[in-house]
């Protein structure tokens, strides 16, 4: 398998099972998968297939039982927990079905979280872009839990470009909206892979937004059937 | 089971996590709770029986009974057991004091004597004596063995010429290491012996007995009775001796129950805090579960029922593991206690012996039964407003909840840049309410620390002597007022023959080590602004303490050279405490009693100062000493103070003893005996109270514990969401640090801060109040450091402990964590 620059991504006979003996769970099966700068891939797939634990494999929340997983060349799992957080925070921005943001702080804070983490300085007039292009902008002070739930994801979107990642992991990020918003929310994704040329992996099990994809990945009892 | 029970427990098996923090709470709040009456009663117990074991058994004694009034006295209905002793006289040897007695057998176990071998004596002829006595008389012998002593016999007041007589030995008794070390001992001899030597209107006896019927009398009780009986018989208050350490030791002291009650109050109250605060935490959270089970009918009644369901299930799993580790710990910290002060006295010693040998059970059952219904009262308080809480939640709002169910502003200014610190410090303000309640509870344990420790740290023995005696031996006469046969030693009329003179002077300056010795005068005065019968003294101080009275003024000025004069006075504190009226520029119409004369005399508060016991002796109107002596015609020497070269010097302190006792009409306090006393008295008091400080501080440790635990607890999701975007296990530690800190670092302000300077005050009160004699301030800096780096420590494991239970669950279940 090449790992020519284009492939931003690329897993290696990707394992991870769960429980033991006949309770055990296949929940990614052997994978290979590549993926492509620049480029909005959807992983499609029945709930239960196995698609959020490749998610996070791939964004190197949890280690695998066999297998690689290279970001830009670099094998993330031969790093160490504390050097992993730092190569999360560089690399990869996160946006979550329900949002996560953390309430104590508000827009701004919440967004500038993972720059302050990386110990980079904050360009005031890089994040009001950011902010604009979002188009929350005007709510750059508000307290989370005032925010709406479009609103929210727009939010954790921003916190996920500010550090301007070589590639964002998306776990349904729609799920917990209404389709007014949802079709929002999906246009501004990609715009930003548009515009931006940002690399977007997306997991979803609602076809419509899969279509809206530039590759589509299913996923069935943690293999990738159809690449 | 009943559904509310049923949802109850499922409830608690669901929350399994939060439950066991609750759990560990109620653990320790049942623990506290069983220590402190248990090691409180455990050592009164032990000390009790230590006393018991050292202190005769006799409730009080009356001196100077006549036969007559002892067969009166027999018969009367409140005493219950009865012993009698009578002094005989000395035996007269060079180096040992060996008295001559006789006790009748109640007496001698009321004393708790007993013979080695033999018989009390009976004939007059006959002598209980021991190893130590035949040594000093030079002789041997056994039992049935005559010996020959030669010895004086009290007649007339006296100790008459010495006489020497066969005696035939019928017991003997065992020396004790003491009684060989400072040559003291006692020999018995018979009634008829004395009957034959004394004539028989000067016999008397110490009657020594117990009151009937004390089972469930308190000391006070059994005093009064004492008193009430040397009432009917017209028995002075000076020839009554109660035994008030064996009383404490056998009956309840009523001022104890009211200490115990605000000791478990104080836990009763940091329980309530800490499971308070638990539940306070995760009411917020639950809010959505109680909405449902609204909509789908549960009546407020059956949702308050859910609440304290739960948490009765789990305080009554609790319960038993706090009573387990309260059984342990309490027996953990009287071992600990006794090991630590096995050194500081006799009694000390004597209660380890007890535990050794398990004389004194230290379970109680009651303090189980406490504890127990203790706990569940706590528990009961504690959930009392999330009951109500959760009752008042409304359907519709809990199901559009978000989980924290916390009321914030909607926008706030936000900081441009965020840095662990900051995150720190946003989600601090964000749960002020429990931050606030953690500082505040452990701050105010912080506080209590400090101002006790204060007050422990000024107690220092040494000081306490040296405020209560001038130099290291003071000599006064015998004074007995209202001794109607006694009168002679009124002061009135020892001023007339007053053996502090000028030859007693010179004979103690001889003696070698003393420096010099410093007489002070008491003048006695009365005046219509006293109280009726409150008879004071004009204190005569020698011109060499002129600094330290001029350094004591605390309100008005004066010199020495003015109080020569002889009109002017300084007035101590501690008589203004009682007549507050009385201030500098009062004018004080006195009569003064001088001998057989009284004159009226007009006096001038000068100034108003603050001075040592030692230094006033309880005279608190204060002059020149040499306007003082213009002040009578006869010696109104009341003190001699000796300033010897040493602290202590057995041989100085025997010199002196014997020039007391050859006098017969004085007597002496040593420097050294009050150090030995406060010593014995700190020792103890210190020991009990860090205890008891220790414990309490544990409390509120756990409350720490239990907010940290909480914090993160609460968060797990969060802290998993800012950990999945990018925050490394180093910087969760930190921030977990850096919330520790915020604790620590407000709990020690506020306590050190606080507390030293609460704790002044509380200097003040003790010092006024005489309170371990304190005198100067010593701020409590090895308990400020203690108190600093325990908490310090505590604090960075705690975030180790937590940070280390936070990765025990992977990065992917911390970002699933939601309950």
């Amino acid at each position: 398998m090449s790992t020519d620059s284009s492939k931003i991504l690329v897993t290696k006979n990707l394992v991870k099972y769960y429980g033991t003996g006949e309770n055990q769970v296949r929940a990614v099966d052997h994978t290979d998968l590549e993926i492509e700068r620049g480029k909005f891939t959807a992983i499609v797939g029945r709930s239960g297939s196995g698609k959020s634990t490749l998610l996070h494999l791939i964004g190197g929340l949890d280690r695998p039982d066999e297998g690689k997983v290279l970001i830009e060349g670099k094998d993330i799992f031969a790093l160490k927990d504390d050097r992993l957080a730092a190569f999360r925070r560089k690399k990869i921005g996160f946006i979550f079905q329900d949002f996560n943001l953390i309430p104590s702080l508000n827009v701004w804070e919440n967004i500038v979280l993972p720059l302050g983490l990386d110990n980079r300085r904050v360009r005031r007039e890089d994040v009001e872009e950011v902010l604009e292009k979002i188009g929350i902008a005007d709510k750059k002070d508000t307290m989370p839990n005032a925010l709406s739930g479009g609103q929210k994801q727009r939010t954790a979107i921003a916190r996920a470009l500010v550090t301007s990642p070589a590639m964002i992991l998306a776990d349904e990020p729609t799920g917990n909206l209404d389709s007014q918003t949802e079709l929002e929310v999906m246009s501004l994704l990609k715009s930003c892979v548009k515009d931006m040329g940002q690399t977007l992996v997306m997991i979803t099990h609602d076809e419509m937004i899969a279509q809206m994809s530039d590759r589509m990945i299913e996923i069935e009892d943690g293999k990738a059937v159809n690449c | 089971m009943k559904m509310t029970t049923r949802v109850a427990y499922d409830n608690m098996k669901y929350y399994k996590s939060r439950n066991i923090l609750i759990g560990i709470a109620t653990v320790l709040t049942t623990m506290l709770l069983l220590i402190i009456p248990t090691v409180g009663k455990g050592m009164a117990d032990l000390q009790f029986a230590a006393v018991r074991k050292m202190y005769p058994s006799w409730h009080a004694l009356y001196r100077n009974v006549d036969e007559e009034t002892v067969c009166q006295l027999a018969a009367h209905h409140d005493i219950s057991v009865y012993g009698l002793r009578s002094d005989a006289g000395y035996m007269n040897l060079a180096d040992a004091d060996v008295s001559m007695m006789f006790m009748d057998a109640k007496g001698l176990a009321l004393y708790k004597m007993e013979l080695a071998e033999g018989n009390l004596p009976e004939r007059k002829d006959e002598i209980v004596v021991s190893e130590g006595i035949l040594k000093e008389l030079g002789q041997r012998g056994d039992i049935g063995d005559t010996v020959s002593v030669p010895y004086q016999i009290y007649r007339g007041g006296a100790l008459d010429l010495t006489e020497t007589k066969e005696f035939k030995i019928c017991g003997f008794f065992e020396d004790s290491p003491s009684n060989l070390e400072k040559r003291i001992y006692t020999s018995l001899v018979s009634e008829a012996f004395i009957k034959e030597e004394v004539p028989k209107e000067e016999i008397v006896y110490r009657f020594l007995f117990q009151i009937s019927d004390t089972d469930k009398s308190t000391t006070d009780n059994i005093e009064t009775a004492i008193e009430n009986i040397a009432v009917q018989f017209d028995i002075s208050e000076n020839e009554t001796n109660i035994n008030t350490e064996y009383l404490a030791a056998n009956y309840v002291d009523p001022v104890t129950i009211p200490a115990i009650i605000i000791i478990m109050a104080i836990i009763m109250l940091a329980g309530v805090i800490t499971i308070y605060s638990i539940y306070y935490v995760s009411m917020n959270q639950r809010v959505q579960e109680f909405g449902r089970l609204k909509a789908i009918g549960a009546t407020k009644r059956q949702i308050k029922q859910i609440v304290l369901r739960e948490g009765l299930c789990v305080a009554v799993l609790a319960i038993p593991a706090g009573l387990a580790l309260g059984t342990l710990s309490s027996k953990a910290v009287m071992s600990l206690f006794i090991y630590l002060f096995k050194e500081e006295s006799e009694l000390m010693k004597t209660i380890g012996e007890i535990t050794r040998n398990g004389e004194v059970s230290l379970c109680y059952w009651w303090a189980y039964l406490l504890a127990i219904t203790v706990t569940l009262c706590t528990v009961y308080i504690s959930l009392l407003r999330p009951m109500h809480k959760a009752a008042k939640i409304s359907e519709v709002e809990a199901m559009h909840a978000q989980g924290s169910g916390k009321k914030t502003q909607s926008r706030r200014k936000g900081y441009e840049y965020i840095t662990v610190g900051r995150l720190t410090f946003r989600n601090l303000m964000d749960n002020k309410k429990k931050s606030a309640i953690t500082v505040i509870s452990m701050a105010a344990t912080g506080v209590f620390l400090m101002v006790v420790a204060t007050v422990l740290s000024c107690a220092n023995p040494r000081e306490s002597a040296d405020s209560s005696i001038v130099g290291q031996y003071e000599i006064s006469p015998i004074i007995k007022e209202n001794d109607k046969e006694h009168p002679e030693l009124s002061w009135l009329q020892v001023q007339k023959d007053n053996p502090l003179d000028e030859n007693l002077k010179r004979q103690i300056e001889k003696l070698k080590g003393v420096e010099k010795v410093e007489a002070f005068t008491a003048i006695r005065v009365t005046g219509e602004m006293f109280m009726e019968g409150d008879v004071n003294a004009i204190n005569g101080v020698p011109e060499e303490y002129a600094k330290e009275l001029e350094k004591g003024i605390e309100k008005g000025k004066v010199t020495y050279e003015e109080l020569k004069s002889g009109d002017k006075v300084i007035l101590d504190s501690a008589l203004k405490h009682w007549y507050p009226d009385l201030d500098v520029g009062s004018k004080l119409e006195l009569t003064v009693h001088d001998g057989d004369r009284e004159y009226e005399k007009e006096f001038e508060i000068a100034a108003v100062g603050n001075y040592d016991s030692g230094l006033t002796n309880y005279s608190w109107l204060i002059m020149a000493k040499e306007a003082a002596d213009r002040l009578s015609e006869n010696n109104s020497n009341l003190y001699f103070h000796i300033i010897a070269d040493k602290d202590y010097d057995q041989k100085l302190f025997e010199s002196l003893e014997e020039i007391v006792k050859s006098s017969g009409r004085i007597e002496m306090r040593t420097w050294k005996r009050e150090y030995d006393q406060w010593k014995s008295a700190m020792a103890t008091t210190r020991g009990a109270t860090y205890a008891f400080l220790g414990i309490l501080a544990l409390i509120s440790v756990m409350n720490l514990i239990n907010t940290m635990l909480n914090s993160v607890h609460v968060r797990k999701k969060e802290l998993g969401m800012m950990q999945a975007i990018g925050m490394s296990d180093s910087q969760l530690m930190k921030m977990l640090q850096l919330e520790g800190l915020f604790y620590t670092a407000g709990t020690l302000v506020i306590s050190v801060g606080l507390g030293s300077i609460a704790g002044y005050p509380l200097f003040l009160y003790a010092k006024n109040q005489g309170i371990f004699s304190i005198t100067t301030y010593h701020y409590p800096a090895a308990a400020a450091i203690i108190v600093t780096a325990a908490l310090i420590l505590l604090q960075g494991l705690l975030a180790v402990g937590i940070g280390k239970s936070v990765k025990k669950d992977s990065l992917i279940e911390r970002v699933r964590f939601s309950e």
